[in-house]
């Protein structure tokens, strides 16, 4: 269950745009949050909430020593999900998404012979 | 008994559907050959065999084809077969020489939703005994790159 919910938070965590932003500029190198809430218009709270989206779901860690807490990139879930895990819940989605047609299309069907 | 392979990789997911059909049909569709070869693999693939004894311990086999024509061969077995509320079984993916490099363990559990549907929920944990980021992921990536989830290339269209 643990995996399966570190694999829903690092999901839900590329969900947004400003997050996959946060990260794009963190690929560049390790900032701080003022320099990170720069380009957004956004306050620094609301900056530092998709902070914390980010940092539960492994995607970034943060300096425990200096007073500005510097932001990295943690690349091991994105590597993960980018590859095998995302293979995995993509076979998952599109069967069960098949499923449902296949279902709806038998029930059509079935109308069909009972006018 | 031969010794555990190692594992180099596990995947965990859990999906609920809610499926405009009853419990009996939906179970079904996961039990009858011909019903479940209409559905099994990703978008574009198609199941040209799929044979299948539903009754615990009865075995399964369904090769899934992929839009570039490759085959991906899949053992299993039955493990619980409850009808209509719970079915659980395993799978062996199989590369092209018949070695198993991976096991999936699936659960499904079926329930009542108002107006004749079904609540379904599909558990399942997958272990590699490979490591799939290399040669075999890459083989894999093939016939499913068609939709394929790039995150380098969703940062970069963020970034435009």
């Amino acid at each position: 269950m643990a995996q399966y919910d570190r694999l829903s938070a690092t999901l839900s965590a590329l969900a947004d745009p400003t997050r996959r932003a946060i990260l794009a500029r963190l690929a560049l190198g390790e900032t701080s949050v003022t320099d990170l809430a720069e380009p957004f218009a956004m306050s620094l709270p609301a900056v530092s909430k998709h902070l914390k989206v980010l940092e539960r779901a492994g995607l970034i860690a943060r300096g425990r020593k200096a007073q500005w807490r510097p932001c990295r990139l943690e690349a091991a879930p994105l590597e993960e999900i980018s590859s095998w895990l995302e293979h995995y819940r993509r076979f998952w989605d599109q069967s069960l998404d098949r499923l449902a047609d296949y279902l709806e299309a038998r029930k059509d069907e079935s109308d069909g012979e009972r006018p | 008994m031969a010794n555990a392979p190692e594992i180099h990789e596990r995947a965990e997911l859990t999906q609920v559907r809610v499926l405009d059909a009853p419990r009996d049909v939906v179970f079904r569709a996961w039990t009858a050959p011909a019903q479940m070869a209409a559905w099994w693999g990703p978008k574009g693939f198609s199941a040209p065999v799929c044979e299948m004894d539903a009754r615990p311990g009865g075995r399964i086999f369904i090769l899934m084809r992929g839009p570039d024509g490759e085959d991906h061969p899949m053992a299993g077995r039955f493990e619980e077969v409850a009808p209509p509320d719970r079915l659980v079984f395993t799978g062996w993916p199989e590369d092209g020489q018949g070695n198993r490099y991976a096991e999936n363990h699936v659960t499904v559990t079926f329930e009542d939703e108002p107006g004749g549907k079904t609540r379904m929920t599909v558990v399942s944990h997958a272990v590699a005994f490979v490591p799939m980021g290399g040669a075999l992921g890459k083989e894999m990536d093939r016939g499913w790159n068609e939709s394929y989830l790039r995150l380098d290339a969703l940062l970069m269209k963020d970034k435009r």
